[in-house]
């Protein structure tokens, strides 16, 4: 999902109606030079259309939807909580040099780096039957489509890996004064955006339609506000909000900001304006899965000001990030062991060395690494089962907290007419949908697929996991289909097969205190050994590097490819592997 | 006896004259030149009832019967002629000959029904008074068909209705001759039940008509509907209006063929002319051949590559006999190859290069359109010109739509093409305007083609010359990620709009 800074874009003409003789689906069709002669009789016949996908399916008895809920490997992670006791003892061993644990952005990434500095001696497991964490994704005939993270937005001078690998991928065409030039492919095609209010789509998501001018008069100081925060540097020169966000200041008129939440944040500002609130609450739903009161006020304005402009561009592709993912683990094609249930990672008593334990479900057969180095790519939590011998510090890792989502592909047979990438609906639960045949350059309507996306925002999310694993494929299905027939009505009749991925813990939540509060730091801190006053040549926290986008506090591609590439880079420092650094340098 | 049946001699002669009106009316509507067709029709119908009067002779017993069996052929055939025509031409094309077979049919059986009904009440009535008052209904009926064809049934009720309405008054007829006659009829198995059946069928085509014949849809359009085909891209349309044959796509005019030589003289020759040698020629869209026309006509193209989207539109316009006739069959000629995929990812695909590439796209009036006017699809069409080649860019109207205009050509500059934008006036369409994309200068040609009736070298010089009114004005380039032009050509044409 994506949103559009203060929703200042003019109204896209797919609100408009054009003439069209009835019982065809309305404008997205090859149409050509105005009717000009019968222009009004034509209008007229179609005045009775609807705006949404035609009227043609309604009262027409909808075919039944096929679907079911995938990828739950829910069951198999879970084993994890009785620790390596529940496992059988390894059958085989062997040795290998790096091992990645976890097939997510960052693993993906570490392996991404590594691979490119001519490592081939490493070997990366994965939970899940592919790789790609968050940004897995799906094919159908018609087209590919996410099951989770689906754009980045246009990376910021401080995501100099995200820039190197989307140069690599021809995402990014040339450099032209310093510049960027992005394949226009890429660049999510207009219309990017629109929100159903009022019984009727606008583009942009901020909810103008009926705004007051004090209402305006407060949008423009919230805008001005973020642009202040935009501007700001700190004595170092450092921005209070940057992507990554460890290239940002750590001044403490900046993390005070981490301490209140947003809701209290716009309170204290005097921001009244509901449209406002719910503006902010979306985006904080649509980044953290949190709500006004679950995020912390630094997190809500990162994400406003921390990708450099009001209303940064954004790159997608039709299985979303599962396009950069696809193309990172091709990079590995033959190191990647997926069903890979890793439950014991040890530190060995003597050589500096690491084991990994891991199930292959596979085959039923249990497997012992031997490694020197072994990057956990896993989320934080996972860690207290998993790591042993002390060698994470676990004593914050209950402020380590997950947002839980749910994720429905709904495949139709034809996308709504008007639809923009991203398409919101102003007071439901859900954030919508994304048409991942948005980017196709073909101009025929088409099957395609959309993919609807329901955060669980409770402030309990063990609370919001375990209702979720309760609830049987009929009630999401009744769910999805709920909320999508308020702006398409004939929607039943349009799906054929709806399908539904549940994220038991989709997102790490910045919570008021989390991201600037000492769990995080601390676990940041000695993830890849520097900041523990490592030598070049060795760990401070031994063998076992962390890399995870909840070490940021924040659920970005940027993260996670940021710290799997830092591990990565640790690792080729401990081996002596000449490399130049994808990172910018830290100030 | 006698009166019943002089009442039903005026309703058989009022419907008999409403199916030759329907004839004419729908004959000319498909094939235009109405004095010709009407000329036709009503020399083939008033033949074909000689004809059954003649025939009558051989129907020799049972009379009453025979005449009741006669207004249910009656009924079906007139009733459903009209929705059978329209049919027939969609699915055959050959329209004539069912035209006129299907007259002379009617013909036929509306011929028997005034002798066989003078032979049934010739022992009821005198000689003198029978004919005179037989054949002055018959001529009262007909008074009645032609004043309420014009003035109410075809501006209400539309011809498939007319037609199914008075196909019911046969079957109305026949029904109430068995109820009236039963007693004298003999065994007469199920004539009762086919009699009901018909007019039961009628019934259901008036009632149905809408869906049927689309007669709802027809409404919409000025000039009568003749031809209609959903594709699964794309609603097709086809009117006339006398000589003027109009196509519609979802409603949008694509061309009248009164003008459409200007538009596409005007399209293909300006660029086409001035290639050095045009041997491979590429048309994006403009299935409907017309443009080929003008290629072929020049002679000089060895090789034309069509790619339209929408099979449904070119095998139409390559196989209907009427409706390739506007292209002279040019979708037929051998140096023709017709590809039914989508533009921007054919042109994507291959690699080979172009001597002359006509782009005759439909307007940007959506998103999905708009894809086709951006940077990333003139550097694609960059790539597959020719050194020394041309491509010219239908651009909408740079009268009514001047900024969506001037987009085109600044966003075909952006993608690094030289361009030259030029317009013509199509009547039907306005003032229109059209973009030349080279990779060098592009010279206007000294001569073009023999048979042209719009160019000449003298006069298109003109075309070149933006009067203020249309002159460039400061425009954004059209990116995939931006699509302003969607916007431009949306408030400029929503600005015309009823």
């Amino acid at each position: 999902m994506t949103t559009n800074g203060d929703g200042s874009r003019p109204e896209g003409p797919d609100d408009v109606k054009r003439p069209q003789p009835p019982g065809e689906a309305p404008p997205r069709l090859l149409t050509r030079r105005r009717f000009l002669g019968a222009g009004a009789a034509v209008a007229a016949g179609w005045a009775g259309g609807w705006g949404g996908w035609g009227g043609r399916w309604l009262g027409a008895a909808a075919p039944p939807i096929a679907g079911t809920i995938v990828g739950a490997s829910a069951a198999l992670g879970h084993r994890l909580r009785g620790g390596a006791g529940a496992f059988p003892p390894p059958g085989e061993t062997r040795d290998v040099g790096t091992v990645i644990v976890g097939g997510g952005i960052a693993g993906l990434a570490a392996g991404w780096k590594l691979a490119k500095c001519g490592v081939r001696d490493l070997e990366l497991l994965e939970l899940e039957p592919e790789t790609g964490g968050n940004a897995r994704w799906g094919e159908a005939g018609a087209t590919a489509y996410p099951w989770g993270a689906h754009y980045v937005p246009l990376p910021t001078a401080h995501s100099t890996a995200v820039r190197e690998l989307f140069a690599e991928l021809g995402v990014i065409r040339e450099y032209r004064e310093g510049a960027p030039v992005y394949d226009e492919r890429y660049l999510c095609h207009a219309p990017e955006a629109r929100l159903f209010q009022h019984g009727r789509w606008n583009s942009g998501i901020f909810p103008k339609s009926g705004m007051t001018p004090e209402e305006a008069a407060e949008v423009e100081r919230f805008r001005r506000a973020t642009a202040a925060w935009r501007a700001w540097r700190d004595a170092r020169g450092r921005p209070a909000f940057a992507l990554p966000m460890e290239y940002g200041s750590d001044d403490a008129e900046v993390t005070a900001l981490d301490r209140i939440s947003i809701g209290d944040w716009l309170e204290r500002a005097g921001y009244r304006s509901a449209r406002l609130r719910w503006y902010v609450e979306y985006c904080c739903r649509d980044d953290y899965g949190c709500t006004l009161d679950t995020t912390s006020a630094w997190a809500a304005l990162h994400y406003f000001c921390g990708r450099g402009l009001e209303d940064p561009e954004v790159l997608t592709w039709p299985e979303g990030n599962g396009w950069l993912a696809r193309r990172m683990a091709a990079r590995l094609a033959g190191r990647i062991t997926t069903g890979a249930v890793v439950f014991r990672v040890a530190p060995t008593e003597a050589g500096g060395g690491a084991t990994v334990d891991y199930l292959d479900a596979r085959r039923g057969a249990t497997v012992r690494l031997r490694a020197r180095h072994v990057i956990y790519a896993l989320p934080r939590f996972t860690a207290r089962h998993v790591v042993a011998g002390g060698a994470a510090d676990d004593s914050g890792i209950g402020d380590f907290t997950y947002a839980p989502w749910a994720v429905a592909n709904l495949h139709v047979d034809r996308a709504p007419a008007g639809a923009a990438w991203d398409n919101v609906i102003h007071g439901s639960d859900s954030l919508g949908y994304i048409v991942a045949t948005h980017q196709a350059l073909t101009a025929a309507p088409g099957p395609s697929v959309l993919t609807w996306y329901r955060p669980f925002t409770g402030a309990d999310p063990a609370a919001e996991r375990r209702g979720m694993l309760e609830r049987r494929w009929e009630d999401w299905r009744d769910a999805a289909l709920g909320d999508l027939r308020r702006p398409h009505r004939d929607i039943d009749a349009r799906v054929r097969r709806l399908d539904v991925m549940l994220w038991g813990h989709a997102m790490i939540r910045p919570v008021p205190g989390f991201v600037w509060g000492a769990a995080r730091r601390a676990a940041a801190a000695t993830a890849c050994g520097e900041e523990a006053g490592a030598s070049a040549g060795g760990g401070g926290c031994g063998p076992i590097l962390f890399a995870h986008s909840d070490l940021s506090g924040l659920s970005l591609f940027e993260e996670a490819q940021y710290r799997g590439v830092r591990a990565a880079e640790a690792v080729l420092r401990r081996d002596g592997v000449p490399f130049v650094s994808s990172l910018a340098p830290r100030g | 006896m006698a009166f019943p049946l002089l009442l039903s001699t005026f309703v058989i002669a009022t419907c008999g004259l409403v199916y030759e009106l329907l004839a004419g009316t729908v004959a000319s509507y498909l094939l235009g030149d109405s004095v010709t067709q009407f000329s036709t029709v009503i020399g083939v119908y008033l033949s074909a009832m000689g004809l059954g009067s003649f025939l009558s002779r051989y129907l020799s017993a049972r009379l009453i019967p025979r005449f009741i069996q006669l207004q249910i052929l009656v009924a079906l055939a007139g009733g459903c002629s009209a929705l059978g025509l329209f049919v027939a031409f969609t699915y055959l094309g050959a329209v004539q000959f069912v035209l006129y077979a299907w007259v002379a049919g009617i013909g036929v059986l509306v011929g028997m029904e005034i002798p066989l009904l003078l032979r049934i009440l010739k022992d009821q009535l005198q000689f003198a008074d029978l004919v005179s008052k037989v054949l002055s209904l018959d001529y009262a009926g007909a008074l009645a068909a032609s004043l309420l064809f014009p003035l109410w049934l075809v501006p209400k009720l539309g011809l498939v209705r007319t037609s199914f309405l008075f196909g019911m008054g046969n079957a109305a007829v026949a029904l109430w001759c068995y109820r009236r006659f039963r007693a004298h009829l003999g065994p007469t198995p199920y004539l009762q039940a086919q009699a009901a059946g018909a007019l039961a069928l009628l019934a259901a085509g008036f009632a149905g008509a809408d869906t049927l014949a689309d007669t709802a849809e027809r409404k919409l359009y000025t000039d009568e509907v003749v031809f209609v085909r959903s594709t699964p891209y794309q609603r097709i349309v086809l009117t006339r209006a006398k000589n003027d044959l109009r196509l519609f796509l979802n409603g949008h005019l694509q061309f009248s063929s009164f003008d459409e030589y200007r538009y596409h003289e005007a399209l293909v020759h300006p660029g086409l002319s001035a290639v050095a040698n045009p041997e491979r020629v590429l048309v994006l869209g403009g299935g409907d051949g017309l443009a080929v026309r003008e290629l072929l006509r020049d002679g000089r193209p060895r090789e034309i590559v069509l790619v339209d989207l929408d099979a449904g539109m070119t095998d139409l316009f390559r196989d209907h006999p009427l409706i390739s006739a506007l292209n002279g069959g040019a979708l037929r000629d051998p140096r023709v190859r017709v590809v039914n995929q989508d533009a921007f990812v054919w042109l994507g695909r291959g690699a080979d290069r172009f001597d002359f590439v006509v782009v005759d796209f439909p307007d940007p009036s959506n998103f999905s359109l708009g894809k086709l006017y951006t940077t990333t699809f003139y550097e694609l069409l960059k790539r597959r010109l020719a050194p020394g080649g041309a491509a010219v860019i239908q651009a909408t109207s740079p009268l009514f739509a001047r900024r969506s205009f001037w987009c085109v050509a600044e966003t075909l500059r952006a993608a690094g093409l030289r361009t030259t934008p030029y317009h013509a006036y199509v009547p039907s369409f306005g003032e229109w305007g059209f973009v030349l994309a080279t990779l060098g200068a592009y010279a206007p040609p000294a001569r073009y083609p023999a048979g042209l009736r719009f160019l000449t070298a003298a006069t298109a010089a003109t075309l070149f010359e933006f009067p203020a009114d249309m002159s460039a004005l400061p425009v954004e380039v059209i990116r995939l990620n931006n699509q302003g032009l969607v916007q431009y050509y949306d408030d400029e044409w929503r600005r015309l709009a009823p």
